[in-house]
């Protein structure tokens, strides 16, 4: 049941992402752009090998509590601050777009066409 | 002494003189003679390493790089390597060493050696490397440096450019044969050493001592693709058209690389894979046929050239074909004749490259038909030209002529179909003969031009060309003592070399060509007007490039300069991949999709109730018009997952989504700030303001993102109910967890298991963090060119939703007073994460992010000055280089006991004071020591986004961050 909510929920999160990416709203779309950085870590987290009711001690495990999978753990736990940094390089482009077209909206950026 | 420091050498050279330090304070006759020094003593151990080769035979040395893929890198020395090595270094001492006079300006000499040193190491690897693949990437470095040393002038000359990009499409073209060529030889090698087992065998030592190779099925397809390789790299007809055009290289590359060096890397290679492969007639007679018609052609190309580097440029096509030819001869015969040719041909061609930089350099032209009556001025250069050229021509008792005698011998003798190869040859050596008489008469004798203008050069330019030439002069004499011995260690049959074989055939026909080019040379510009050709090289080449750029055009008709086009091209087929992949193969195996049991426990339903807030608050950041507004919903995403991480028992995760989503949300708000209301406010009217087109572009966004929604969810279903349960590799991370002293899994994997992986991340956010910083740099740097915004109304503001215009309105007593108790508190609690982290929640990651948020609470309340005034220990890009250094050196540090990279090490052990430390539950072990360097990466890479995103009018940030982008680099 709740594999079914979680796939749902990013199912669902990673449209609005695409949605927003897709408007003409370059502030929005960055914040699309982070929203689909969640999803794909909440997909990670649901993804783990196995569930537990325990943190993954080692006091846990030699208590011998079934403990949640720390390998998915530890790859989001990197994920998260790289797409950090992703999503400040989005802002920082969003940024230098306000300034030198004087405007957020991607339909006036039309210098980068050819 | 280990072969690897001999093409290492070089290598490092290029790397010094990189250093600002050595531009600054070496002179460019420092750096001339440094690096030509270098070159004399690999050039001094190499002629040292000669009786170790003639002991051993050919010295092996090997270190393990891949030994899975059969990768290794081993060198190789036997006496043919010795042989290009010495070709390589003493050829390039006096190169680099006339380079230092050539250039006038500086830093345009430093510039150029850094390539030339590069591709004298790489073409150093080439030739001593004993492993085929290790030759193929030497190989590639050569094609890449020669580019870019033809490339030298390309900012200002299109020729330039042209030339380079000639010369690297044909060779990198030609390589692409050889890998898939090599790949062939080397699995053929495994099957018949080892049958039935697919292995791979590239050291040569091994290929090389196989007696069967030749028969092998695949010959005819991987020799085909080896010799193409070859013959592109070598400048065989018909790739020979490249190197004229490479002509656009500063002369001393031209004389290195493109006459004594690297235009033999694939007669290198023919010659070394010989031993396997001559028995196969298919290969000596496709080399006998190129080599014979690369001779002719270049020879009749070569006096046509106005351009005195063409001419020498074609008369170097036509002797390598004859080397080619000669390598194919039947039996190795021509091994010998090919040897001596290498050598006579490295030492007139280098000289002669020389004198025609040199003339470039004193009249400023390289036009034939503008020179003439140098003799006078340039006496030195007179007569070194003199002797290279009689060289050339084959003239008694020149180097040049027993490279021809033997030439013509081995083809008189050892040839099939010998009337007809006599011919061709001896027409071409009579052209050859031509062109050598015009270099001395139509550029040194006869009548001085008039308006041609001479500068004296210094007179150490003189230096290597004369002593080329001397080496052409007395070698002949020199056979038995230098050449003879040298030949012997790299031809395995017997053979005599000597200076005058006695007035026979061979000499009568040596004599003739002479003759001939002399009887030629008085006719020789009626002769050169009759000669037309059909078809050029060039032209096909052009014509070729002309169907590529058209398949450019119609490919770039798909590109509308709509970012959001090319989105849904991206996406579209990733969810194609996501249902052809994932979903396709579930459906066929009856996969249930909605779950069958739908009972859920008190946690399931925290857990429901937290995902439908976070994609509610996603619904809000569409719904809500204003920005800001958008932003916070979106930190309530952040924060609705970070609580669903600990309640799947995640606290680590936890604990770093929580703070980096509210930097996040922090970000985006400051930046809100720095762009124009009225603009944002624009673009919230233009798509809310319901127009017609508004709605069909509504729809349209709508319905894609559907579809990739539904998609994403079906692959998400699948995936989650398809879990691979406790075989996973999590189970082994969690029974080793205390192998490396932690308490904490996931601490333990990220410090430790995965550490490399780690290590690649927080160089990745540091990169990103730079990105941030160049961008708003060079958004500065031509910001002057940005029209001024014009003014926004009051309400205009308003509607926009206000932001933070100035950070300082939010300076009051009260909030001073929290930002200066919050920061203290902070490092506390990043120290106490990472010391303890091992055994709890928290980790460098999240020391770091929790310093670098109160660092930012400092810069938001107090503004960019006050903060940096208040703290002038907060250094973003020093954290971020100290962060960095400490990781690589804590990760290379148990190398050195033998561990292997990101190895764990105890020290508290190591220091006897285990028990002192474990009292206060700490353990000072390399696990930690790394955390601290990804606390101080992490910090220092959020310091330089939040002060670039924040304060870009800041010059002093963005100056010390790029700083220390190019202190790395």
């Amino acid at each position: 049941m709740t594999e079914f909510m979680f796939a749902l929920a990013i199912g669902i999160l990673f449209g609005i992402g695409v949605f927003q990416l897709l408007r003409r709203d370059l502030i929005k779309a960055a914040i699309g752009f982070a929203i689909l950085f969640s999803a794909i870590n909440l997909f990670f987290v649901a993804a783990g090998a196995f569930e537990g009711e325990a943190p993954p001690y080692l006091s846990n495990v030699l208590a011998g509590r079934a403990t949640s999978d720390p390998l998915v753990q530890a790859l989001i736990l990197t994920a998260i601050v790289v797409s950090f940094g992703s999503f400040s390089l989005v802002l920082g482009i969003v940024n230098i777009i306000s300034k030198r077209y004087d405007t957020v909206d991607s339909n006036d950026v039309t210098n980068l066409k050819h | 002494m280990p072969l690897a420091f001999i093409a290492a050498a070089p290598f490092c050279l290029a790397l010094l003189l990189t250093l600002p330090q050595t531009r600054a304070q070496l002179s460019k006759t420092a750096q001339t003679l440094l690096s030509s020094a270098l070159m004399a003593g690999l050039f001094a151990w190499l002629v040292s390493s000669f009786p170790l080769v003639q002991a051993e035979g050919a010295v092996i040395q090997s270190l393990e790089w891949m030994p899975a893929l059969g990768i290794s890198l081993s060198f190789y020395l036997d006496g043919l390597s010795l042989l290009f090595g010495l070709i390589i270094t003493g050829i390039g001492a006096l190169i680099f060493f006339f380079a230092g006079y050539y250039f006038d300006d500086a830093a345009e000499y430093n510039r150029f050696m850094v390539w030339l040193a590069g591709f004298a190491g790489a073409m150093l690897a080439l030739v001593l490397s004993g492993n085929l693949l290790m030759l193929f990437i030497a190989w590639e470095l050569t094609s890449v440096t020669s580019f870019l040393l033809i490339g030298f002038k390309g900012a200002k000359e299109k020729s330039a450019r042209a030339g380079a990009f000639k010369a690297l499409f044909v060779t990198s073209g030609g390589a692409l044969a050889l890998i898939i060529g090599l790949v062939m030889l080397g699995a053929a090698a495994g099957q018949l050493i080892a049958p039935g087992t697919g292995g791979f065998v590239a050291e040569l030592d091994v290929v090389l001592g196989l007696e069967s190779l030749h028969e092998h099925v695949w010959f005819p397809l991987f020799s085909f693709l080896i010799l193409l390789g070859c013959f592109t790299k070598s400048a065989q007809f018909p790739f020979h058209f490249w190197l004229p055009g490479a002509m656009s290289a500063p002369t001393p590359a031209s004389a290195y690389l493109h006459s004594a060096t690297m235009v033999k890397a694939g007669i290198y290679l023919v010659a070394r894979l010989s031993p396997a492969m001559y028995k196969n007639e298919l290969w000596t007679n496709a080399l006998l046929s190129i080599g014979l018609l690369t001779m002719l052609v270049g020879a009749v190309f070569a006096i046509r050239q106005t351009d005195l580097k063409g001419l020498l440029a074609y008369a170097t096509v036509s002797k390598l074909g004859a080397i080619m030819a000669l390598l194919g001869l039947p039996g190795q015969a021509g091994l010998k004749a090919a040897l001596v040719g290498i050598i006579a041909h490295a030492l007139y061609k280098s000289a002669l490259f020389m004198v025609a930089g040199t003339i470039d350099h004193v009249a400023h032209t390289r036009q034939i038909s503008r020179l003439g009556g140098l003799r006078k001025e340039l006496p030195a250069l007179f007569w070194v030209t003199v002797i290279s050229a009689l060289s050339m021509a084959g003239m008694p008792f020149l180097m040049g002529f027993v490279a021809k005698e033997t030439l013509l011998d081995a083809l008189l003798h050892y040839s099939p179909w010998a009337e007809l190869v006599m011919l061709v040859t001896l027409a071409s050596a009579a052209l050859t003969a031509l062109a050598a008489y015009m270099l001395i008469g139509d550029v040194f004798l006869g009548r001085r031009r008039s308006e041609l203008q001479i500068h004296l050069p210094p007179s150490p330019i003189y230096y290597g060309p004369a002593l080329l030439a001397f080496c052409s002069l007395v070698m002949g004499f020199l056979l038995e003592p230098l050449v003879i011995p040298l030949l012997r260690l790299a031809v395995p049959k017997s053979f005599v070399l000597p200076l005058f074989a006695g007035f026979n055939e061979v000499f009568w026909m040596s004599m003739g060509v002479l003759v001939a080019g002399a009887l030629l040379y008085r006719v020789r510009k009626p002769l050169i007007q009759r000669i037309s050709l059909p078809v050029s090289g060039d032209a096909v080449f052009d014509e070729l490039i002309r169907y590529i750029d058209w398949a450019g055009s119609a490919l770039l008709s798909f590109q509308s300069g709509y970012v959001r086009y090319y989105l849904v091209w991206i996406l579209g087929s990733v969810s194609l991949m996501l249902i052809a992949s994932g979903i396709l193969p579930a459906m066929t195996a009856g996969q249930t999709l909605f779950p069958q049991d739908l009972s859920v426990t008190a946690t399931d339903l925290a857990k429901i109730f937290m995902l439908a807030l976070a994609v509610a608050a996603a619904a809000l950041t569409v719904v809500l018009r204003e920005h800001v507004k958008a932003a916070i919903a979106y930190g309530v995403i952040g924060y609705a997952i970070g609580v669903i991480f600990l309640i799947n028992h995640a606290p680590d995760v936890a604990l770093v989504q929580l703070l980096v989503e509210t930097m996040a949300t922090v970000l985006v708000i400051i930046m809100l700030g720095q762009i124009r209301p009225g603009a944002r406010l624009k673009v919230i009217r233009n798509l809310w303001d319901g127009r017609h087109d508004n709605h069909v572009g509504l729809l349209r966004d709508l319905g894609i993102s559907i579809v990739i929604g539904l998609a994403v969810f079906v692959f998400s279903l699948i995936a989650l109910q398809n879990r691979p349960e406790r075989r996973s590799i999590a189970q082994w991370h969690l029974e080793n967890t205390s192998l490396v002293n932690s308490e904490d899994a996931v601490g333990a994997i990220v410090a430790d298991f995965r550490g490399t992986d780690t290590l690649l991340e927080i160089a990745v956010f540091t990169t990103a963090a730079l990105g941030v910083l160049t961008l708003l740099a060079s958004g500065r740097a031509d910001g002057s060119s940005v029209k001024k915004a014009p003014g926004d109304s009051p309400e205009q503001a308003a509607q926009a939703g206000e932001a933070i215009q100035d950070a300082t309105s939010l300076s009051t007593p009260f909030t001073r007073l929290v930002t200066n108790f919050v920061l203290p508190v902070a490092i506390l609690i990043g120290i106490a994460q990472i010391l303890y982290g091992g055994a709890g929640p928290g980790d460098g990651f999240t020391a770091g992010v929790t310093i670098g948020l109160a660092v930012s609470l400092w810069y938001v309340v107090l503004g960019y000055d006050e903060a940096r005034r208040q703290l002038p220990w907060f250094r973003p890009a020093h954290f971020v280089r100290l962060g960095l250094v400490i990781g690589i050196v804590n990760a290379l540090f148990p190398i050195l006991l033998g561990k292997g990279f990101t190895g764990h090490v105890q020290f508290d052990k190591a220091l006897g004071i285990y028990d002192l430390v474990s009292a206060f539950g700490l353990h000072i072990t390399s696990s930690l020591i790394f955390e601290i360097a990804i606390a101080v990466t992490v910090m220092g890479g959020l310091g330089l986004i939040i002060e670039a995103i924040a304060y870009p009018q800041s010059r002093a940030t963005v100056d010390e961050g790029l700083s220390a982008v190019g202190g790395k680099s």
